[in-house]
């Protein structure tokens, strides 16, 4: 697994391959390397994509970003919320990890995954011979070490049939009759050493662990953390004390099994009550420079902010998915070629597998209503298949796109006839432009800067993006409503952005230092155009044209002096010249003549503007 | 005085007079200023070469003052009347136009009173016209000497200078400086004055 260099989009973003889709933004994300943080790659957005985990810095992003490829990626996990470990030092609460663990490579014997006889021993001689030159701080705490590993099985008592957890030390490999078991917490009394031993056997079969050599023993973590966030304290296994009666709970109870009071699971330790929390007490990793460095051991992500929980459920679809295996796979095989493709190739495209059922050829009208009936069949079936469940809809992704994008197409060809090209090719571009958007479902709930912060960056990327030029096509300036209609419409009428979060978030450029900015004119008229735009270019670019109608003798004679004068310009003509839309081309003229390089004309013709020859 | 006398050559216009902007009020305020000024010294310079005192702007609007017909371009009534109000103001205190036009209260051009209508042009300011005046009679050595207005306004004496054929009651007003001054006494009946100058 290596640290890949990221290429970031104008606005700050890892700028995506072809097929690969965003899937999850988190911001305050600190990466660790093992159990080290790196340094300068504390504070910054985890992003997911369906190809990469990406880490973009908050500060100097450019400086430090990096990416690693999920198909290096053996798996994934997701360390206990809030931790606490008891210590002499009292509590320390880590914020909550997702652990990446490199594959295994070839051609080189990895320690960590072959010696594998418990978590504990796994993590340290995982970790120790990696960087033996690197200076470690040596009163390291260890987070996980030291902790007695949670067990979530029971046993139950053959006295009272009461269930006991099995006691966290209890280890079946080691164990043995001698072993000190404690009492059943009900009636007191010593079970038998093979009820305990079956109990602990039968859990740690029972459970979908990720390790299927290691049923010997129960792991560490998976366990304890598929409820979320418990707490406890640790020496009891993961188990829950009640806030009310003191009775330790199995940590699946929701409810104290004695007095029915509700267990406050998240009691001890709130998540996200220390939000903004970027340093934690862990050691530092030594390595500044960690781009293209390789990473035997794991890497962790830890989230200061939430939105761990998402992220991992993310996490762990995209890498069953494996989408990168489809980068340069064909798109989905067109299905019943000979004959469906001659009712057009947008369409042929279009139809999902379906065994080629024996064609009758028809003629004449009757061929046509079949053709159309089959392929309406089709797309029903397409559609269908796809909204059938979610998973189904990943699968047939490319098959909706390529759908969306013709219905897209037809809309805009049949239903608006004299519509721009240009709105149609925003139209059809649209399906493109799907991979690229954030929407709202993409961030946890609740983090509505985040949302207006990557909203923002994703309007920078959709107008500086050169296949589209929407900035370039409207002469570098272009009103925010106009962006706001293009912009949603390109969403193809899903997860639409309202007004107010628009604007909010346009405001977030100049803060976010992304290549354009919003500006007001001083009617109110709120335009977006590039960062290094200023009114003084502008200006410069009407003088240059006054210039130009002094020289260029007029069409028709004129009573006034055409070389000294030279002639009047109304707004459309601005906007026909420089490509504005003639709002804004109204806008800077006045805007000229404010500050008093033009002069205005209002007659029978309507208000035309001048060069300014009356300030002498 | 090269204007007194060549009445019949016709007036030349400053060159903005061509720039169809002119006619236009303007927004903004330093362009709006200098057009202005560019409007109160065309204005003047029309007055002195026309040998007008009094301006009607009722009339004037149709005059080539303030109607362009080679560019089909006018400065309406209300537009003229601000222009002349402008004049009327001191240029330091109100940042008007220096004082150089002031309104007659009452008098109406059609027989309707209607207020701001009518407007002394002081392309010359009655205090200017009674240096002039007074410079004129050390020039002559009329020191002591009673002249009647009408020998001021209408003598041969005068017909070489710039007050020759001047509106009576302009007369009366840069006398009355002179007055005030010290400079000079005035008496007679209205309409038979005489004066002596000291």
């Amino acid at each position: 697994m290596f640290f890949k260099s990221l290429d970031l989009t104008t606005a700050l973003r890892p700028l995506l391959l072809p097929d690969e889709t965003l899937l999850f933004v988190q911001d305050a994300v600190g990466l660790y390397e093992g159990k080290y943080k790196i340094p300068d790659y504390q504070n910054g957005h985890a992003y997911l994509t369906s190809h990469r985990v990406c880490y973009v810095a908050a500060e100097e992003p450019r400086k430090y970003s990096v990416g690693i490829d999920l198909k290096e990626v053996d798996r994934a996990e997701y360390q206990v919320v809030k931790q606490t470990v008891r210590s002499t030092a009292g509590f320390f609460k880590s914020s909550p990890k997702i652990t990446l663990y490199p594959k295994p490579q070839k051609g080189k014997t990895d320690k960590s995954r072959s010696a594998t006889a418990s978590p504990t021993v796994s993590q340290q001689s995982s970790l120790l011979p990696v960087h033996p030159s690197s200076p470690r701080p040596q009163s390291v705490v260890p987070q996980q070490a030291a902790s007695p590993k949670p067990v979530n099985a029971t046993w139950i008592c053959p006295i009272c049939s009461f269930s006991n957890p099995v006691p966290s030390n209890f280890d079946p490999a080691t164990a043995t009759a001698a072993t000190h078991l404690p009492p059943c917490l009900a009636c007191g009394i010593k079970p038998p050493f093979t009820t305990v031993l079956k109990a602990a056997i039968s859990a740690a079969t029972s459970r979908d662990s990720p390790l299927p050599s290691t049923t010997a023993f129960p792991t560490e973590n998976n366990t304890a953390h598929e409820n979320g966030s418990l707490s406890g304290p640790a020496g009891l296994a993961g188990s829950v004390s009640c806030s009310r009666c003191t009775f330790v709970n199995h940590p699946s109870l929701m409810e104290c099994e004695m007095c029915g009071a509700p267990l406050a699971t998240g009691g001890l330790s709130i998540p996200g009550d220390d939000s903004s929390r970027t340093d934690s007490p862990a050691p530092f990793f030594a390595q500044s420079r960690i781009t293209n460095s390789e990473v035997t051991d794991s890497i962790k992500l830890s989230f200061r902010n939430g939105g761990e929980k998402t992220f991992h459920e993310r996490l762990k679809g995209a890498l069953i998915q494996r989408k990168w295996l489809l980068q340069n796979a064909p798109p989905v095989p067109p299905p019943s070629q000979a004959g469906a493709s001659t009712s057009g190739p947008a369409i042929a495209a279009l139809e999902s597998p379906q065994p080629a059922a024996p064609r009758a050829t028809a003629v004449g009208i009757a061929g046509l209503e079949q053709r159309g009936l089959e392929t309406r069949m089709n797309n029903q079936l397409v559609i269908g298949n796809a909204f059938e469940d979610l998973e189904a809809l990943m699968a047939s992704a490319k098959q909706i796109v390529a759908l969306a994008e013709t219905l897209a197409r037809e809309s805009g060809m049949t239903t608006n006839e004299g519509a721009s090209a240009e709105t149609n090719a925003v139209l059809s571009e649209s399906a493109a432009a799907l991979g690229m958007v954030t929407t709202k479902d993409m961030l946890s709930s609740g983090s509505e800067n985040l949302y207006l912060s990557e909203l923002s960056r994703n309007l920078a990327e959709y107008l500086t993006d050169d296949r589209k030029g929407i900035l370039h096509r409207e002469g570098g300036i272009m009103s925010l409503i106009d962006l706001w209609a293009v912009f949603n419409r390109s969403r193809n009428g899903v997860e639409l952005v309202s007004p107010s979060d628009f604007q909010r978030a346009a405001e977030l450029w100049e803060k976010l230092k992304l290549p354009v900015r919003l500006r007001r004119f001083k009617s109110g008229l709120l335009v977006v155009q590039r960062y290094d735009w200023s009114d003084e270019k502008t200006v410069r670019q009407l003088q240059e044209w006054m210039e130009e109608l002094r020289r260029v003798p007029p069409d028709e004679s004129v009573p006034w002096d055409w070389t000294v004068f030279g002639r009047a310009v109304t707004a459309q003509e601005a906007a026909q010249r420089f490509k504005w839309s003639v709002g804004v081309a109204a806008e800077e003229l006045e805007m000229a003549e404010d500050r008093g390089v033009l002069c205005r004309e209002e007659g029978i013709e309507g208000l035309r503007f001048w060069s300014n020859h009356i300030v002498a | 005085m090269a204007t007194s006398t060549t009445t019949t050559t016709p007036f030349t216009f400053p060159p903005t007079y061509n720039f169809p902007p002119f006619f236009t009020p303007q927004p903004n305020s330093t362009t709006r200023h200098s057009q202005l000024q560019k409007w109160s010294s065309l204005i003047q310079s029309w007055c002195r070469h026309h040998r007008t005192y009094r301006l009607s702007l009722v009339d004037a609007v149709d005059s080539p003052l303030f109607h362009n017909a080679a560019l089909r371009k006018r400065l309406d009534l209300a537009e003229a009347r601000a222009v002349v109000d402008w004049m009327t103001k001191k240029e330091e205190e109100e940042g008007g136009g220096g004082q150089r036009a002031e309104w007659i209260e009452g008098a109406s051009a059609g027989g309707n009173a209607m207020p701001k209508s009518v407007a002394w042009i002081w392309w010359r300011r009655p205090e200017e016209w009674a240096d002039v005046l007074v410079d004129w009679i050390d020039a002559t050595g009329q020191r002591g000497v009673v002249l009647t207005v009408f020998e001021l306004v209408q003598g041969e004496a005068t017909v070489s200078q710039e007050f020759h054929g001047m509106d009576n009651d302009v007369m009366m007003k840069a006398l009355n400086v002179l007055v005030k001054r010290g400079k000079a006494s005035v008496f007679g009946n209205e309409g038979e004055e005489g004066v002596k100058f000291f």
